[in-house]
């Protein structure tokens, strides 16, 4: 057995080279392994699982957390990390909601984006160009938001005048919701952005090592401030889509989504400390979490069981994660 | 004489394969009490991976190594630890948010030697610790100071000062001349004279010929990985070290021929510069020309390269590219002058630590391959491989640049400016660090750039670095301007004499060395 291995990564003939390669991917997509072994055991385990039903409804749950793990990864790529996204989508989506009545979609969703836009440039200003720690100004952005939506909102969820303002986040294009369609629509987007583009490799430059950047003529303050900003309109986006989903602006909208969207964002192998991660991990890694707490709800287990449950699946990924990496990286 | 040579340590046929590579295979080698041993060899050759093993980092694939008076083969760091073995990295290991004084004592923090909580915090101004600062001529640096404040040679010697505290019989410094200056080296000639005095073996790992000479007793020499030989180094000389580095086809670093650009205005003039410690200098660098800066820690000579190409605001003074005044305020706005800028610190500010060396040396020139922000894939691949190529760099374009050697992710660095077709080049210690070989190509790429007319400002701290590489070299002293002198006419006496101002103490240089930046 130990011949065939040795023929295969010895004699590099086309198709074992194109095996070879195809294994050298597959071992860095742990996540996406974990995600299968989900979805096959929910199979297995609910009848309901599979039903068309359930899977849209899990497809509208993970739509929204995936915009903002998707928010989450271009930050946390940039060497930052932003624990305000749950408290800024609840005020955009209260904002998008309550604000000019709810009288036109356009504008509310107008709104949702220009909270997000707004705060995240507040969040990137102070990290940026005042050289302050991630972590404390998304802390005080988390609180100042949601002590925001308290004020505003006095408790009470607000509703929408216009009828047509649930269409987006109720409708469904060939079976599959609209919110979805929205959710790979940015996943995207964000891949081509960070992959193809200038921008793009300024924001790994950045996580990675910000002096090389800074030396090597990247505008390191400008990049970073326009991370927090693209951040905060995703948000804002994911905003309008909940109050969308809802039919309301809920006081408690967006509450935790930091910790689901971070532990996404580990899960999918982006490194906290920057300058490294792929978008499709982000996806996975929502996927993996969606999976995880629909699973859950159909199996009836307790909703404080079910917290537990998504904590220790965030420690075994991150656990798997260092099993994946090369020992040469881990030395280093 | 005779417990003199005892023999300390000893490796028999001892391998080292990573996967891939064989870095070292069958090296048999003794080291003994109060004696000198060099490590030389090119950059590859295996002489840091052996160190690596004698320290215990690394268990060895094949063969072992045995200490006296230690019944067990190192093979693991505790290992060396309980069998005295010290070693002394490359890069310092200095925590900077730890006084002087606690960072001396450091190591009494292994292996549950001393851990006491109060122990750390009562290790402060008292005698013991003081000796061992002065020992390695850091005699005027207070201990209760934060050892983040200080430059970087000096963390050198400050990581060194805790052998004169910790017990052991072998001492490994690897390669730990490479980030210091000429002006250190002193220091760590007393301090290896001390060690010799006090029966330990010491084991220098370099590639620096005329610090080898100084310091060894013997030399042995590696290359790919074997041990070729080891010679008495009172009985050879740095060309028989240097032919058995590198094997055949040995070539001789020789200057090429000067070539200037006469009765052209100058690419960069700079006037009454003032920055860090650098005092009203003004200089002239031609198209063409190869100007050098020559001086000690402290001088000003990296805040003069840095101001004059975005890296750092200089207090006062005009900067004229090409006859125009202009203000650089980022390294970004230097390059549309067309001004670059060469780090002294490669692992921080050279290259992206995460990137391969396509990203790396595409990252300065990306605005420039890409259209409405988008790259161009298909410019970007075949701009790198040319660049790999005109550059020589080992690896690919999907290698990371972090796991190159020291010399060719130099060539990344140099390359990825160049790649923006700059006029004017401003190297900062552009061959630290780096083996005789990828200096060499590095000289040769410097020499070509005044071929096309290119201006080029190199700093270096040593003085026959300056005179092979430069046409003219200024030599500046406590950040003014003191001498200036025809790298043909001058010799390293004079450059150096120049930088100490005479006679000057040398201790009282290297203490000032702080502002250095």
């Amino acid at each position: 057995m130990t011949v065939t291995e040795k023929t295969v990564s010895a004699a590099p003939s086309e198709p074992a080279a194109w095996a070879g390669r195809g294994l050298g991917w597959l071992r860095t997509q742990y996540p996406l392994l974990i995600l299968l072994v989900l979805v096959v055991l929910a199979a297995v385990l609910s009848d309901a699982f599979l039903s068309t039903r359930n899977l849209e409804n899990l497809v509208l749950q993970m739509s929204v957390i995936g915009i903002v793990a998707l928010a989450q990864f271009i930050v946390v790529v940039s060497g930052g990390i932003d624990i305000s996204v749950g408290s800024v989508l609840g005020l955009a989506c209260v904002l998008s909601a309550g604000l000019f009545g709810g009288a036109s979609t356009g504008l509310a969703v107008l709104v949702a984006l220009g909270t997000g836009a707004l705060l995240g440039a507040v969040n990137g200003f102070l990290v940026a160009f005042r050289g302050l720690e991630p972590f404390i100004v998304t802390l005080g952005m988390l609180a100042l938001a949601r002590g925001l939506v308290y004020a505003y909102t006095e408790g009470v969820p607000v509703r929408p005048a216009d009828p047509a303002f649930t269409l987006v986040g109720t409708a469904t294009v060939l079976g599959v919701p609209v919110l979805g369609v929205i959710w790979v629509a940015v996943a995207l987007g964000m891949a081509f952005l960070l992959r193809r583009t200038v921008f793009g490799r300024r924001v790994y430059a950045v996580g990675s090592t910000p002096e090389a950047a800074h030396a090597s003529g990247v505008p390191v303050r400008g990049t970073l401030l326009a991370v927090y900003v693209i951040a905060g309109l995703l948000v804002g986006l994911g905003g309008f889509l909940l109050a969308s989903r809802v039919g309301a602006g809920t006081p408690t909208a967006g509450t935790l989504f930091e910790l689901d969207a971070i532990a996404a964002v580990v899960i999918g192998g982006a490194r906290l400390s920057g300058g490294q991660g792929r978008v499709f991990g982000a996806v996975v890694g929502t996927a993996i979490f969606g999976v995880i707490t629909n699973l859950l709800v159909l199996l009836n287990v307790s909703t404080f069981l079910q917290d537990a449950f998504r904590g220790a699946l965030i420690l075994l990924a991150v656990a798997l994660a260092t099993i994946g990496r090369s020992p040469a990286r881990r030395g280093r | 004489m005779g417990t003199m040579n005892r023999v300390v340590f000893s490796a028999r046929g001892v391998g080292k394969s990573y996967p891939g590579v064989q870095a070292l295979s069958g090296v048999d080698l003794d080291g003994r009490a109060g004696e000198v041993l060099a490590i030389c060899g090119a950059n590859g050759a295996g002489k840091s991976t052996f160190a690596r093993l004698l320290a215990g980092q690394e268990p060895p694939s094949a063969g072992e190594i045995r200490v006296a008076g230690h019944p067990e083969p190192v093979a693991d760091p505790a290992e060396a630890d309980r069998a005295g073995i010290l070693l002394m990295h490359q890069e310092p290991l200095v925590v900077d948010d730890f006084t002087v004084a606690e960072n001396v004592w450091l190591y009494r923090l292994r292996s549950g030697r001393d851990i006491r909580p109060w122990s750390l915090a009562r290790r402060g101004d008292d005698d013991a610790t003081r000796q061992a600062l002065r020992d390695v001529g850091l005699g005027d640096v207070a201990p209760t100071r934060l050892a983040g404040s200080l430059a970087p040679g000096q963390r050198q010697m400050l990581a060194l000062a805790r052998a004169r505290v910790t017990p052991h019989q072998v001492l490994i410094l690897d390669e730990t001349t490479a980030s210091t200056t000429e002006e250190h080296f002193a220091d760590v000639q007393e301090m290896v004279a001390a060690e010799k005095a006090a029966g330990t073996a010491v084991v220098f790992v370099s590639h620096r010929m005329p610090e080898v000479f100084a310091l060894s007793d013997r030399i042995a020499v590696l290359r790919g990985g074997r041990l070729v030989d080891v010679l008495r180094t009172a009985g050879t000389d740095a060309a028989e070290v240097t032919a058995l580095m590198i094997g055949e086809g040995v070539r001789a670093l020789e200057r090429p021929p000067a070539h200037r650009a006469e009765g052209r205005a100058p690419a960069l003039a700079v006037r009454g510069l003032h920055a860090g410690s650098a005092t009203d200098v003004s200089f002239d660098v031609r198209g063409g020309e190869v100007v050098g800066i020559y001086g000690l820690v402290g001088s000003g000579r990296s805040s003069v390269a840095r101001s004059v190409s975005g890296q750092q605001q200089p207090r006062a003074g005009t900067v004229e590219v090409g006859g125009r005044a202009v203000t650089m305020r980022s390294p970004g706005a230097a390059l549309r002058h067309g001004v670059v800028h060469l780090t002294e610190d490669r692992r921080r500010e050279g290259f992206v630590g995460e990137f391969t060396n396509a990203e790396n040396l595409s990252l300065v020139t990306l605005p420039r391959l890409a259209t409405a922000g988008v790259v161009r894939r298909r410019d970007e691949r075949s701009r790198v491989t040319e660049l790999i190529e005109r550059f020589q760099v080992k690896g690919g374009p999907e290698t990371p640049t972090r796991a190159l050697s020291g010399g060719n992710q130099q060539k990344v660095c140099l390359a990825k400016w160049l790649a923006a077709d700059p006029d004017v080049i401003v190297l900062d210690e552009p061959t630290k660090g780096i083996d005789v070989g990828a200096r060499l190509n590095i000289y040769e790429i410097i020499h070509g750039l005044s071929q096309q007319d290119r201006a080029v400002l190199v700093v270096t701290s040593e003085a026959e670095e300056a005179l092979l590489l430069c046409h003219r070299v200024l030599v500046l002293r406590d950040g003014r301007l003191v001498a200036e002198f025809d790298a043909a006419e001058a010799s390293t006496e004079d450059l150096m004499r120049a930088a100490l101002g005479g006679a000057a103490a040398l201790g009282s240089d290297a203490a000032q060395g702080g502002d250095a930046a």
